[in-house]
């Protein structure tokens, strides 16, 4: 069991693995920039250290930074969160020099599927579905040629990365033609790297994704899936666990190719692989994999009864988990929210400042993820997002039902966040009745959204 | 402006707050407010020492209401515990001396090698310029220049410690 952990993150999470470690009696040291030392998690941890000023680059961002206190205080692992370094291989493989325990994949495997070419080319090798889609594409030509071949329409993406940079659907040549251009402007500007492959646009599509966990011994377990489909500008907004859309032969074989795909490469600890599934065919396509926690994790806990970020620190420290997949039993429904400080009526636009009033639900099949409290302060430097409301109930009926009711009871003042626009999306009929796909909440809620 | 409610206060400090300003100094009839980041940071000459109370944020004024303002501040600005205060010599400390600060964290070391003689000793004289340590992070030594030109009146740290951003380091006193 690993004795000390160091945390290079913030907010939330940071509480969420600090309380974590704590339950299985390893001891936490929390990075904090200048702007969170005296933050919960930096108050609960057994040390908080300032690793540096409150723009996250001359901080959370900085690898040798964080592993450098790492060391100086005595850790032998190291749990990145989501966000900031999570994913960079390039921390990991610190980490592995330096004798420290990446709470997260190995290098190698992060980087087998950080680069979303190479995940595909994985996926493929592995046996997973896949949308028709090019390879690497040089030219506007190429990639008019390739979408006469598979047929319109078609979506541009980024090959170095995600978040809706270098997307752009076109429904004929001419939009192809002169959307490659911007695309691949916009993907050099978002990450230094322009190159883009074009695939079949799914016209309505669940965002659907499998939790999995890599036991680092061949062995790979699934906890359920979760349909992911209410985003806003490709974040995601709601979560909910199961997919109550998938028959239950779309789910096992959806179950089956996330195991396969992790299990050919020995995938150790936390990984979600992302699928798009397609309504109308009934069929699903591998996206990407993400090699961290998610922030969507705790649906998957609450309908598995299980605690991922514990496992993460086990497998980690090299204990066993004798669990085996039929051991996992799946039950009941779960929906998560992100509470996010922004300011709905005014664009989303973020909302930073001090919270003066914090009442947050509680009840039974209620959970919240957050480190704020009364009086707490949101800085401006970071993601905005607050809390994460959890409901949980026997069925997905339930859980709405659960989740209006939390959502009028949750009362924040200080800052504006989104609770009325998410209280407005529990109440929606198609929101009631599952009636969603990837496009719903921008093209039908939204527009709704404040005429009523 | 002949009265300052506790709420103008407790919005002055909000803003603050929020802005990317490490540091603050606010004089209004018969007002003084001195705001900083830095827990560690000392109102400057002129401005009595509340420090001792919230370093972060240290008003002076006679007026009782500032002290609730500060109760109602809180958390952020609780006194945090800081090695300054930690080995006692804060309150024999000149206001006028300026502390060296780290730039992030990382291992202090007082001399350019192992064995070498340290950058500075205690009495010596800095310019700005001057080298007075060395920050390691991952065998990555970055050079700490004293900032202003004085005399070395007290080192806060041992060699090969760890220190945190923004820590205090050296003691200056202006010259």
């Amino acid at each position: 069991m690993l004795k000390r952990i160091l945390i290079a993150n913030r907010g939330e999470i940071a509480l969420r693995i600090v309380r974590a470690a704590r339950s299985l009696g390893v001891e936490t040291v929390v990075a904090a920039s200048a702007a969170d030392r005296d933050g919960l998690a930096a108050q609960e941890a057994t040390r908080a250290v300032v690793i540096g000023p409150a723009p996250a680059r001359a901080s959370y961002l900085d690898a040798r930074l964080v592993v450098h206190a790492a060391l100086a205080t005595g850790c032998d692992g190291l749990h990145p969160g989501y966000g900031f370094l999570s994913e960079r291989a390039a921390l990991a493989r610190l980490c592995e020099e330096e004798g420290i325990a990446f709470v997260g994949p190995a290098a190698a495997s992060i980087e087998a599927v950080g680069d979303k070419l190479a995940a595909r080319r994985l996926a493929k090798t592995a046996g997973v579905p896949m949308t028709p889609g090019s390879g690497k594409l040089d030219c506007a030509s190429d990639a008019v040629a390739f979408a006469a071949a598979v047929g319109y329409p078609v979506v541009t993406k980024a090959s170095a990365g995600g978040g809706g940079r270098g997307m752009v659907i076109a429904r004929d040549a001419k939009a192809l033609a002169e959307g490659f251009e911007r695309a691949a402007a916009e993907a050099k500007d978002a990450f230094g790297d322009g190159t883009l492959y074009v695939e079949r646009y799914v016209e309505r599509a669940r965002h659907v994704e499998v939790q999995a966990m890599g036991l680092g011994d061949g062995r790979v377990l699934h906890f359920g899936e979760r349909d992911c489909s209410l985003q806003r500008r490709y974040q995601k907004m709601v979560e909910e666990a199961p997919a109550a859309v998938l028959s239950d032969g779309s789910r096992a074989r959806l179950h089956r190719a996330a195991v396969d795909l992790l299990g050919s490469i020995n995938y150790r600890n936390v990984g979600t692989v992302e699928f798009l599934y397609d309504v109308e065919r009934d069929d699903f396509y591998f996206m990407e994999v993400n090699a961290r926690i998610q922030v969507e994790h705790p649906v998957s806990e609450m309908i598995a009864g299980v605690d991922l970020v514990r496992m993460q620190i086990e497998i980690a420290g090299g204990e066993p988990i004798g669990d085996r997949q039929e051991d996992v039993a799946l039950s009941g429904h779960a929906i998560e929210v992100r509470v996010i400080a922004e300011d709905p009526a005014q664009g989303f636009r973020p909302s930073p400042g001090r919270i003066s009033l914090w009442r947050p639900p509680s009840g039974e099949g209620v959970r919240l993820d957050s480190a704020m409290f009364e009086g707490a302060t949101i800085p401006p430097y970071y993601d905005s997002m607050i809390a994460k409301l959890i409901v949980h109930g026997s069925d997905r009926q339930t859980a709405v039902a659960r989740l209006q009711q939390a959502l009028a009871g949750f009362a924040v003042e200080g800052v504006a966040t989104n609770i009325p626009f998410l209280r407005a999306m529990a109440a929606h009929p198609d929101f009631r009745a599952n009636r969603l796909d990837t496009r719903w909440l921008e093209t039908q809620f939204m527009p709704s959204y404040g005429r009523a | 402006m002949t009265e300052i409610k506790p709420q103008d206060i407790e919005a002055v400090i909000e803003s603050f707050d929020s802005s990317s300003w490490s540091e603050m100094r606010l004089k209004i009839s018969g007002l003084e407010l001195f705001l900083s980041k830095d827990p560690s940071a000392r109102a400057p000459e002129g401005t009595h020492a509340a420090a001792r109370v919230a370093p972060i944020a240290a008003p002076h004024a006679d007026s009782a209401p500032l002290h609730s303002t500060h109760a109602t501040a809180a958390p952020r600005l609780k006194p945090a515990p800081h090695p300054v205060e930690a080995k006692g010599g804060a309150s024999d400390v000149p206001e006028s001396w300026i502390a060296v600060r780290a730039p992030n964290l990382g291992t202090f070391y007082r001399a350019p090698k192992p064995g070498a003689p340290p950058y500075v000793a205690v009495g010596q004289r800095v310019e700005p310029t001057t080298e007075v340590c060395l920050i390691e992070v991952m065998k990555l030594f970055t050079s700490v220049p004293a900032g202003v030109a004085g005399f070395v009146r007290k080192v806060l740290v041992e060699d090969a410690e760890l220190v945190e951003f923004d820590q205090p380091l050296f003691l200056i006193e202006p010259a």
